[in-house]
């Protein structure tokens, strides 16, 4: 009979809401990863909190970190992109080669729109067309990749140092700019995906499409949505890729599709489709991205960062089914 | 309104017809119009010679998406296929003072390992395939770049160069020894997957894995020897790729990341599983190597020969890859 006093507005029991929303979203593992990987770090090398370094970490992370968000769209609506990569080689070479005539935020907006158009077709491919997403973005990563390399055939265009500075320099001392974008960016997602109807439309769609129809939404509409906010984020990923590497290169996005796709496992999300967190996937782009420059100061090889990054992911992917095992061989033995 | 209506039974007949035609049919089909489209263009390319040079090339990206093949039609995916391929030539080239026959057996070793472990991970920790094999990719290029020395790696043994590259004299005509090799691989590994319980057992994972398990299949058991045999002929695809290119880089194999499941989509499996055959698959690298064959002599450029690799595989999975209407 009594009225249940709704969690929110009172300061413990929010914040527990919010510990268990994480949790349910597989975000609590990467998270803690990124945690104890930040503490290894400062341990190796007390000067990360310089400005110069701090700089350059999140000039590695804030690239990834942005594909890795617009990949996790595709994943929450339960497919897989294989053409983020070479969206942002597309984003990338036209926001590098526009700039010298139309100035830097007429070349953004041309790499903006391009690169929600090629979203926008992927999404019409998929949810009006009724393709499967993974042949569909292989099929297009194909055209997305030519087209980079008709608009530029190898890594040049000129990128005046303005545009370096407001993509991957300092916004105020000891706040990088990348950071600052990546956060923005971020909340602005979270908003769209928890305080929105398209976005628990997303959501949605991935856990239960059909149960999404039966109570009158069109996951279509999501499919599509999910697609154009993920090309925008990819746009902006290359765009901060170019302004810190000062040049645009055709195949700039490629390394970035595999490791997009790690960072969201790492990040937790399942790729069956309607669960996974911005936070989460930020702090596995954020966990992979830190690895290598880890190893550097550590003193060890480099190369061993594909070994570890691979370890990192399979660790924690795999986690809960081997504690599952475990447990299960355990109650067997008793 | 009527005009529709008397064309339909007609369209059903005709459909009847083609339905009762193997999948693997229609990429030949194409490959056979592209072929003799290529002659009407520049008739010095309908000879036996253009035609043995484009299909042993397709010979070598079919091998490479044989393993390809096999992670597709059990409903999964092996993207760790392009440095599978580079370890194993790495291995392959780094071992051959022991003999070529020891040097072969120990990168098929090596592919075998890479199975088990992206088998043992999905059959058993249930990690989602395309995961998986992105990590092992990941590990297998730290691999890569930590364990080989480059600068050792030149010579390809001459038994291997002749059993790929080497010409074989036929009825008049000199072809590669990859094609009748490869052939006999690829039919031989269809028969397999098509007549023995286990290859049976694989297209029924694919299409329905649940069930499978219901009805008593070792489905987990069956899942891994199946991403075993990928990853063992993924290291025959780098042994064989080596062997007829006869250079080696790190990046040798990321050409077939993509490509092979390109192949495999072009020649007519479904991307969820459950159908698609090695035959096929040639065909389908048949028309990606025919194309690659005619762009040049058109005068377009590689862009362009992308551009309808991504056209071709949205015209295939358009025909046949949609989902159905309610899911």
């Amino acid at each position: 009979m009594s009225v249940a006093v709704p969690a929110r507005g009172r300061g413990l029991a929010r914040l527990t809401d919010g510990f268990a929303g994480l949790r349910r979203q597989g975000a609590i593992t990467p998270l803690a990863a990124f945690a104890v990987m930040l503490a290894v770090y400062t341990a190796i090398n007390p000067d990360l909190f310089t400005r110069i370094q701090l700089q350059t970490l999140a000039n590695l992370i804030a690239p990834l970190a942005l594909v890795a968000l617009a990949e996790l769209l595709i994943v929450l609506v339960g497919g897989i992109d294989i053409s983020v990569g070479a969206v942002m080689s597309l984003a990338g070479v036209i926001f590098a080669t526009q700039m010298e005539d139309h100035g830097a935020g007429v070349a953004a907006a041309e790499a903006l729109a391009a690169a929600v158009a090629c979203g926008l077709l992927n999404g019409a491919l998929v949810a009006y067309g009724r393709l499967p997403t993974i042949a569909t973005t292989l099929a297009s990563a194909f055209i997305f990749g030519a087209l980079a390399n008709e608009v530029l055939d190898r890594p040049g265009g000129n990128v005046p140092v303005e545009v370096t500075n407001a993509t991957s320099g300092e916004l105020v001392p000891y706040v990088p700019a990348a950071l600052v974008w990546v956060l923005g960016a971020g909340v602005v997602l979270w908003l769209i995906l928890n305080r929105t109807v398209v976005g628990r439309q997303i959501y949605g769609a991935g856990s239960s499409a059909s149960a999404l129809r039966a109570s009158g939404h069109d996951p279509r509409r999501a499919q599509l949505a999910a697609f154009a906010i993920g090309g925008a984020l990819t746009a902006l990923a290359a765009i901060l890729l170019v302004g810190s590497t000062a040049t645009g290169d055709p195949k700039a996005g490629d390394p970035y599709l595999l490791n997009a796709i790690a960072a969201v496992a790492l990040g937790g999300a399942a790729f069956t489709g309607g669960s996974g967190s911005v936070s989460g996937t930020i702090a596995g782009a954020a966990v992979l991205g830190t690895i290598g420059s880890l190893l550097f100061f550590a003193g060890i090889e480099s190369y061993w960062q594909y070994v570890i990054g691979s370890l990192i992911i399979v660790g924690v992917v795999g986690l809960p089914a081997l504690t599952r095992i475990v447990r299960g061989r355990r109650g067997a033995v008793r | 309104m009527s005009a529709r209506s008397a064309v339909l039974p007609r369209r059903a007949a005709w459909l009847e017809v083609t339905r009762r035609l193997p999948a693997a049919t229609w990429p030949f089909a194409v490959f056979g119009a592209l072929f003799l489209l290529g002659g009407v263009l520049r008739p010095s390319l309908l000879s036996l010679d253009g035609l043995w040079s484009t299909a042993a090339f397709a010979m070598i990206l079919a091998i490479a998406s044989a393993g390809q093949t096999i992670a597709i039609v059990q409903g999964g995916i092996d993207l760790s296929i392009a440095n599978t391929i580079t370890v194993a030539a790495l291995t392959f080239l780094s071992s051959t003072q022991h003999g070529t026959l020891v040097a072969l057996l120990l990168a098929l070793a090596a592919g075998a390992a890479v199975g088990l472990l992206n088998g043992l991970a999905i059959a058993e920790l249930e990690i989602s395939p395309i995961v998986m094999t992105i990590a092992t990719n990941g590990l297998l290029f730290g691999i890569v770049l930590l364990a080989f020395d480059f600068s050792q790696l030149t010579d390809t043994p001459q038994i291997a160069r002749d059993l790929t590259s080497g010409k074989i004299a036929v009825l008049g005509t000199e072809i590669p020894a990859i094609l009748p090799l490869g052939l006999a691989l690829l039919v031989g590994l269809q028969l397999v997957l098509s007549r023995t319980g286990w290859g049976r057992a694989l297209y029924l994972i694919g299409s329905a894995s649940e069930m499978a398990a219901l009805a008593g299949l070792p489905v987990r058991r069956i899942r891994l020897l199946g991403y075993v045999l990928s990853g063992v002929l993924g290291a025959l695809a780098g042994v064989v790729i080596a062997s007829y290119f006869a250079q080696t880089s790190v990046t040798m194999g990321d050409t077939y990341l993509l490509g092979s499941v390109a192949a495999v989509v072009v020649g007519g499996a479904s991307i969820f599983g459950g159908s698609g055959t090695l035959i096929g698959t040639l065909g389908g690298a048949l028309v990606l190597g025919q194309i690659a064959t005619l762009v040049p002599v058109l005068n377009l450029g590689v862009n362009v020969q992308q551009l309808i690799y991504g056209a071709i595989i949205l015209a295939v999975v358009a025909l046949y890859g949609r989902r159905r209407a309610d899911v």
